[in-house]
């Protein structure tokens, strides 16, 4: 059966309707997705005359979610349809967007245009599209790289949320053992901290160190779309988080490393956080294969005696706030850190970390 | 014509074509992107309707990007206008 445009209807779903929610809860769950309505911003429908529901569509910024067509009505029009909204959508705003979708149907994206960036097989492919894709941040890149001739480049990623002596203990080994280390920062606003005090708490906690080329991150190194587990319910979160992270260092090999000659990759250890744990055994599975060597160092502790669980961790720093007893933890922190802390500046943070529920 | 603010017409439907359009700074020149499902076959003739319209429309400095999936002439043209139109806030109310 074929259908013009002219039979679909398309609405914008109101979220705050309880109808609504259970409308489309019910169309997704008939085909096995959960819907969750606070992961999106947006969320489209699309009805034929006979007001059967075709096909839906969400928006989280600037990703595509939960972009679904019923089956009996693939063959017609309805996917284009419900992407381009979703795209005209996203790019008022914004100057790209995403797709995380399953490898097999990253090729349906590809054929409306879509570029793919990286595929984690068999779960996960990205996809882009707009007016600023990887090539412009390539390009970026290349115009700040640092003119030398040695091959010691190395690189960290950090998110210094914020920002503790060991974070500066890991950028001070990187800088005496290398004669070039690109930093780069998590650009992305979706901690406690945000990207410019981040920044500045760094900037002025490396000063000293004259060999460090502080980067943004922008959407491509530890991007924060939000894990689209909504259609691998039957897969492993392990298995998840460790894709997600092959993604991201996917990214890093194919499009970051090349540019700025990196060879080196330091890494703090992780002993609490899985997702963290996830990102490093993704990287000293792929890096090698690309000669980039993998650092793993040993966390520090604020106090002289080392035992095993005193690790200095900027989680311990946001708990400590939580729980108004940061003054236990001052010593984990640089003198930048710990004035922005102390001063009326940071107010407004400390009061947004107390009312958090989540780790970051 | 001074491209004021960015745009985009057009779909990802087949035999649509979707354009966008983005200001850049003066007297950088014409930053054009094609692609198309029909790129070996039309691609010249795409970038050339592209050129022409821009040079009627007297357009020096501009970023577009366009993805065809087997557009007609006509359909070209008209998304080019439309987004051109939309880019230089030229658009009237259609309603």
């Amino acid at each position: 059966m074929t259908f013009e445009d002219t039979d679909f209807r398309q609405e914008l779903l109101d979220l705050k309707n309880p109808l609504d929610i259970k409308l489309l809860k019910t169309f997704l769950n008939s085909l096995g997705f959960d819907y969750k309505p606070e992961d999106v911003e947006i969320t489209m429908i699309i009805y034929n005359l006979n007001n059967e529901i075709v096909g839906t569509g969400s928006l989280n910024g600037n990703t595509l979610k939960y972009v679904i067509v019923a089956p009996e009505f693939r063959d017609s029009t309805a996917f284009p349809l419900i992407v381009t909204y979703l795209a005209d959508k996203a790019l008022e705003k914004h100057k790209q967007c995403f797709v995380y979708t399953k490898p097999d149907t990253a090729k349906l994206f590809q054929a409306l245009g879509y570029s793919l960036i990286a595929t984690a097989e068999p779960l996960f492919s990205v996809l882009e599209f707009g007016y600023k894709t990887i090539k412009d941040y390539q390009h970026h890149l290349k115009k700040q790289k640092v003119k030398t001739t040695t091959t010691n480049i190395a690189s960290i990623v950090v998110n210094c949320n914020p920002f503790t002596i060991g974070h500066r203990y890991l950028i001070e080994k990187a800088s005496e053992e290398n004669e070039l280390v690109y930093l780069f920062v998590v650009s992305e606003n979706l901690s406690a901290f945000p990207f410019e005090i981040r920044w500045k708490l760094i900037e002025e906690g490396i000063a000293h160190l004259k060999n460090v080329k502080m980067l943004a991150t922008g959407p491509y190194i530890v991007s924060g779309a939000i894990f689209p587990n909504y259609f691998l319910k039957h897969e492993s979160w392990s298995l998840i988080s460790e894709k997600q992270a092959e993604i991201d260092v996917n990214i890093f090999v194919e499009y970051i490393a090349p540019v700025l000659n990196i060879k080196k990759r330091y890494i703090g250890c992780e002993a609490y956080c899985e997702t963290t744990a996830a990102y490093n055994t993704a990287m000293h599975k792929i890096l090698p294969k690309h000669n980039i060597e993998v650092i793993e160092c040993e966390r520090i502790s604020a106090n002289k005696d080392f035992c095993k669980n005193d690790y200095i961790s900027a989680s311990k720093i946001r708990d400590a706030i939580k729980k108004d007893t940061l003054k236990d933890v001052l010593t984990s922190l640089p003198e930048c850190t710990k004035n922005f802390l102390l001063s009326e500046d940071s107010a407004e943070i400390r009061l947004k970390i107390k009312q958090r529920n989540g780790r970051h | 014509m001074k491209i004021i603010k960015k745009a985009q017409s057009g779909s990802f439907e087949s035999s649509d074509i979707i354009v966008l359009i983005e200001p850049v700074v003066e007297k950088s020149g014409r930053n054009i992107e094609i692609d198309s499902s029909v790129m070996l076959e039309f691609g010249d003739a795409i970038a050339k309707l592209i050129l022409d319209k821009l040079d009627e429309y007297n357009i020096t400095d501009i970023h577009l990007i366009v993805k065809d999936k087997g557009a007609l002439e006509p359909t070209i043209n008209a998304r080019l206008e439309t987004a051109i139109m939309r880019a230089c806030d030229l658009q009237k109310g259609t309603l």
